[in-house]
This record gives C-alpha cells, structure tokens and sequence, in this order.
C-alpha cells in the first residue's frame, strides 16, 4: 500500500518535471521573440546569446512603423478578425442549431455538402473568389475577406454536433413557455453553448488573424495591408528587417492572448448540467 | 380552466413503408377541473397523446378542442397549456427565480417587480423560497420537481399536462409528491391531464384514469371502475398490484375446468352459456385457503411483507399469486388449496377478451356510524 502510493508520487513528480521541459521548451521563442525585438539587429547573431531584453523597443517600432505602417495593419486586422468572428458565430450557431433541432428536407445531403467543402483546398477557391471580388467591385476592401469564409464549415459541423447535446425537452418546454423560434435560439440555446462558442471564437479568430494567402490577393493597397501582409513586406530581397519583425510579431501576439484570456472564463464545464434529470 | 374534447385523434409516425401508428381511434373528454391520469405499459401511446394536446406533435387526423374552440393547428405557445417534463427541462443558464419566471417574461407585459412578486409567490407556496438564487445543477431532484411545477403554475395555463413528473424520484419522496400535486391541483382547479406507466400512482391520484394499450384507449373510468369492472381482459391485467390471476378454462355445463385441476362449479352458469372456452381471472387479494376450493396449487415462494404475505405457486403451468394473512408462512413445495366467492370472479371472452363478468360484490358501504358529529 505505501509503496503504492511512493510509485504514484514519482511518477507525478516525473511526470511534472516533464510538462515543465515542455512548457519551457516552447516558451524559449517567445521569450527570445520579446528580447529580440528591445535590441538592435546587429546584436541579433552574437554568441552566446543575449537573455536579458535591452532599451532598443521604440526605435525597432518607431523603424517598423515608418517602414510598413504597423499600427494601420493592426487596425485592419482587428477589425477584421473581431468582424469576422463574430459574423461567422451567428451564422455558424444559427446553421448548426438548424441542421442539430429542425427537420427540413434535403437536411442530411445538405449537411454533408457543406461538410465536402471542408476538403477543398483554399488554392482551389481563390482565383474564382478573386474573380467574384473584382466583378462586384470589392477588392481592397474588409467585406471581400469577411464575408467568402464567414458561413465556416467546421464552425457549422461544431456547432451541430454540440447543440444536439441540448435536449429536446429543453426546448420544448420553452416553446410551452411561449418562446417563439428564434427565442429558442439566442435565450435557451446560445446560452447553454457558451464553451462551444468560446472555443469556436478562438478557432475562428485565430484563422483570420494568421490568414495570408487570401488577402495577399484580394488585398493589394498596403492601406489595407493586415498584419501577416505587413511583416512579409519587411522581408526583403536586400536585406531582412529581423528587429522589425520580431517587434510586428511581439504585438501581434497580443491581440491572441487577450482574446484567449477572455474566452477563457466562458469554459465552463458542464453547463447543461441540471437542466434535465438523468 | 378548460374542457378538452379530443375525437377521433390519430397520430402516425415515420412515412411510406415505414409507418408506425401511435394512437388511433382515440375519443376522450376531460372534464373542467379533472385530473385524469392517462396509464398504460411503455410505448401505449400514452405521451404521444399528452404531446398532441400540447401541441408538440402535429396530429396525423381528429381535432382537440378546448372549451369548445378548435386548437388542433395552433402552436403550442399559443395553447395557453403549461407542461411538466419527465426529467423536468429546467433552463441550466437561468437561476431558479428566472426558471419560473420565464413564461411570464415571454408572454406578458409585466414589469419585473410584479413577476418578482409572483415568483416568490409561488416559491413560497412550494416551499422553494431560498433557493431563488440558485442554479438548477445546485437542486436536488425534489426541489427541481418543484421548480419545474412552478414555472407550470405561474402562468395560471387553462391546462396542465405531466408527463411521468414522478418517476425520477425516490419512492418515498414520490409518495409525498404524489399527495402533494394532488392538493396543488385542487387548490388550483386546474384541469390537468397526467402521463404515468404506474397503475398504483394513477389510481391514486386520478379523479378519472384512462387506460391505454398499443395506441388505443382501452377504458376510462374512476379508480373503483377500472378494478372492479374492467372492460376487457387487458384491463384487469394492468390495474391491480400484484396482477390478476389468469388462466383459460373449458366450459362444462355449470363447471369451467381449467389447467392443473382447476375446476370451479357456477352458480349462475348463464353467464358462461354459449361459450366453450373462457378466460377466468381472480385478483390475488380474493383467494382464500380452503381445503374444498378448486384451485390446487404448489407453493414456489412466500415473500413477507409485514401486514400480509404475498404467495406465489404454480397450479398446472399457470403462476398463481395470493395475498394471505402474515400469520401463515405455507412451505415451498407443498401444496395448498385456494377457493373465492363468484362475485369476485372475472370472465372475459376468450376470443375478443371482451368483459363477460365482472366483480358483482357490494361497492358502497354505509360509514355513517363511524363519522363524528360536528361541533
């Protein structure tokens, strides 16, 4: 029995030194990311390295700034992330909670279709899109990135598969209480979908952000340059700006903390618990 | 308050070749202010019924009416009819006081103030009033059950219909529920159509029960009706705990004889003229011990319960159950003998299983002498 519990208590303490190696291990990037961007490139290939961050942050971002007009970038890619986050929760949302609570002809070929669409690579759609963006008049504008991706079809697939976990009971008793439909959605469903959302958000926001092929080609005024476009403007055939970058990419991570730390209070485990007896 | 007039009711599922009929034929009158308890095995149709009154189900033919006005193609929001759920369906998001409220916020123009008020009204009378500030997961079953009521009660619905609102529960919180919806629906008046699969719940509670068997309704009537005169074999067979006994027997003359040397003189055997064969059942609490009665049987097990003895033996290959007095213990394997009186005796026809006797003994008893005097 005690060496029972002696086994259990190395093997906890052998697993924890090795979740720490890990964590430290992919933490060391960015640790060196945020030096990296305080001191001057040309300290950048000196041996040993150097750990501790220096005074040089304004400069690399006032450099960066004056080179590919960061603070712009960022503005356009927050506003099109946020944008394109949200629009794509309410569609999503809606369509799964459609294809999970509703019957409707052609509900199950249609949900597959949308499925397919998953496997088509993002090569295969840009050239129509560009194509479709330029007849209509939009290209260099936020709406040509939100709108094509915004009916997300992994967003849809998530969203069906987590609202079939809410009973129906739960839904009909509302409409006994005199919900109307769309009631149903945003007061008994949205709501007991907080931690599917939540995660969806991050997984939606975290696309867009990063995206670049897609606004490489729709994008092409670098006033409307997001930030993925903007750092590859700082990598040159001449030379590359690695003090610059690593200041863009330093801020740029920061928009992904926030709305992870936000998102994360909405991970609540088992919110339909108590809703229904088992 | 409402008379609900259902007729002709059907209702099919699935489609093509793949049909399956939940009710049919279904006629049915609830009276203003009843509580009838629609009772029936798993899958009689009993909840599909409740469903369609709801108007949770499109009904395939028939119409349902209340107080006379046709609701068959309204909505169910627009029934003005509350509902229980069997697991109680509590908004998981919402605390307790914004579960009861609910109804209200939706469908009245009152000012939150005045649905407080209401809430805890109502909390107050279910006892429920310190846990407004809790989340439904925080409950334990009988406090769910009654918030589940109160969001029922607050709209003050023309209808209630519940559906098994009892079966989660423990048997002794059960019981007290049992009582306790009954003096709720009666300080209410509420009509109220009840699902359960218990015989002993719907007897207890029903003002009427309806019994139901593969999506027909088999008879409805009071308590004493069902029990004592069941309208066909199926009947008898559900209402009763434990079971009626059952067995086939061959008409001779005056004397139906049966399997294991069943064999039971009529005395008025005109009742049995123009059959040859018949089904014969008597209710375990009507056999006796009699050493001159017909129905020899072999003792399997005796289970004790306190008051009474139930006795379970085998006459030929039919079981046969008995409630004795708890003084007698008879050994397995041994073999006694059981007799009863011809007005506790049930025929049905062996063929349709349609009622042919039923119990004939005294049913109304004058208790005047037990009754005190008023002061």
């Amino acid at each position: 029995m005690r060496s029972d519990t002696k086994k259990e208590g190395l093997w906890k303490f052998g697993a924890y030194i090795f979740l720490l190696t890990i964590t430290v291990l992919v933490m060391i990037p960015l640790y060196w990311m945020i030096v990296a961007a305080t001191i001057p490139q040309s300290e950048f290939f000196t041996w040993p390295p150097r750990l501790i961050p220096g005074t040089q942050w304004l400069a690399n971002f006032e450099a960066l700034q004056e080179n590919v007009n960061f603070l712009r970038s960022m503005g356009n890619s927050v506003i099109i992330a946020v944008s394109y986050t949200a629009l794509s929760l309410v569609l999503c949302s809606m369509a799964g909670f459609a294809f999970a609570k509703y019957e409707f002809r052609f509900k199950e070929p249609l949900f597959y279709f949308i499925l397919a669409t998953l496997v088509l690579p993002i090569q295969l759609l840009i050239i129509p899109l560009f194509l479709l963006m330029v007849q209509i008049g939009w290209t260099n504008s936020y709406l040509a990135v939100i709108l094509p991706w915004a009916a997300n079809p992994l967003g849809i697939f998530l969203m069906r598969q987590n609202m079939k976990a809410i009973p129906d009971s739960l839904l009909e008793s509302a409409r006994m209480d005199g919900a109307t439909e769309f009631q149903l959605y945003y007061k008994i469903a949205l709501p007991t979908m907080l931690p599917s959302l939540a995660a969806l958000a991050i997984i939606l926001f975290l696309n867009q952000w990063q995206a670049f092929l897609y606004p490489l080609v729709i994008l092409q005024d670098p006033q409307m340059y997001t930030i993925p476009l903007a750092l590859a403007d700082l990598v040159g055939q001449q030379r590359v700006y690695f003090d610059q970058i690593m200041v863009a990419t330093s801020l740029a991570v920061t928009p992904i903390f926030i709305v992870f730390l936000t998102m994360q209070q909405y991970f609540i485990k088992g919110i339909l618990s108590g809703s229904v007896k088992q | 308050m409402a008379t609900i007039d259902i007729t002709n009711l059907r209702k099919e599922f699935g489609d093509g070749n793949e049909r399956i009929v939940a009710v049919e034929d279904f006629d049915l009158t609830i009276q203003d202010g009843e509580f009838l308890v629609f009772v029936g095995p798993s899958g009689c149709g009993k909840t599909t019924t409740l469903r369609c009154i709801a108007g949770l189900e499109d009904v395939t033919e028939g119409t349902i009416e209340f107080d006379g006005e046709d609701v068959t193609d309204r909505r169910a929001r627009d029934r003005d009819v509350a509902m229980v759920f069997q697991n109680y369906a509590l908004y998981p998001h919402m605390t307790v006081r914004k579960n009861i409220g609910f109804p209200l916020r939706l469908s009245t123009k009152k000012s939150t103030d005045e649905i407080d008020d209401e809430v805890e009204a109502i909390a107050s009378m279910l006892g429920i009033e310190t846990l407004l500030d809790q989340k439904p997961r925080e409950l334990s079953g009988g406090q769910q059950q009654r918030v589940a009521l109160g969001r029922a009660i607050i709209r003050d619905p023309q209808l209630f219909l519940m559906d098994e609102p009892l079966s989660n529960l423990d048997a002794k919180l059960r019981s007290t529920m049992r009582t306790e919806l009954q003096e709720l629906q009666t300080e209410l008046g509420v009509t109220t159509a009840y699902v359960t699969h218990d015989q002993t719940e719907a007897m207890a509670m029903g003002d009427r029960i309806a019994v139901m068997n593969d999506g027909e309704l088999q008879q409805v009537g009071t308590a004493s009706e069902v029990y004592r005169a069941p309208e066909n074999e199926f009947v008898a067979g559900f209402i009763g705990s434990p079971s009626i006994n059952l067995l086939t027997a061959d008409v001779d003359g005056a004397t139906l004889r049966g399997p294991g040397g069943f064999a039971y003189e009529m005395e008025d055997p005109s009742l049995v003229e123009g059959h040859d064969r018949i089904r014969v059942g008597v209710r375990p609490e009507d056999l006796e011990l009699d050493p001159d009665g017909g129905m020899p049987s072999e003792v399997t097990v005796v289970e004790e319960m306190g008051n009474e003895n139930f006795l379970y033996a085998v006459m030929g290959d039919i079981d046969i159950t008995a409630r004795i007095e708890s003084v007698i213990h008879p050994e397995a394997g041994k073999t006694v003998t059981f007799g009863f009186d011809e007005e506790d005796l049930y025929l049905f026809d062996a063929e349709t299983t349609e009622a042919v006797k039923t119990k004939t003994g005294e049913t109304d008893v004058d208790y005047d002498q037990y009754v005190q005097p008023s002061h």
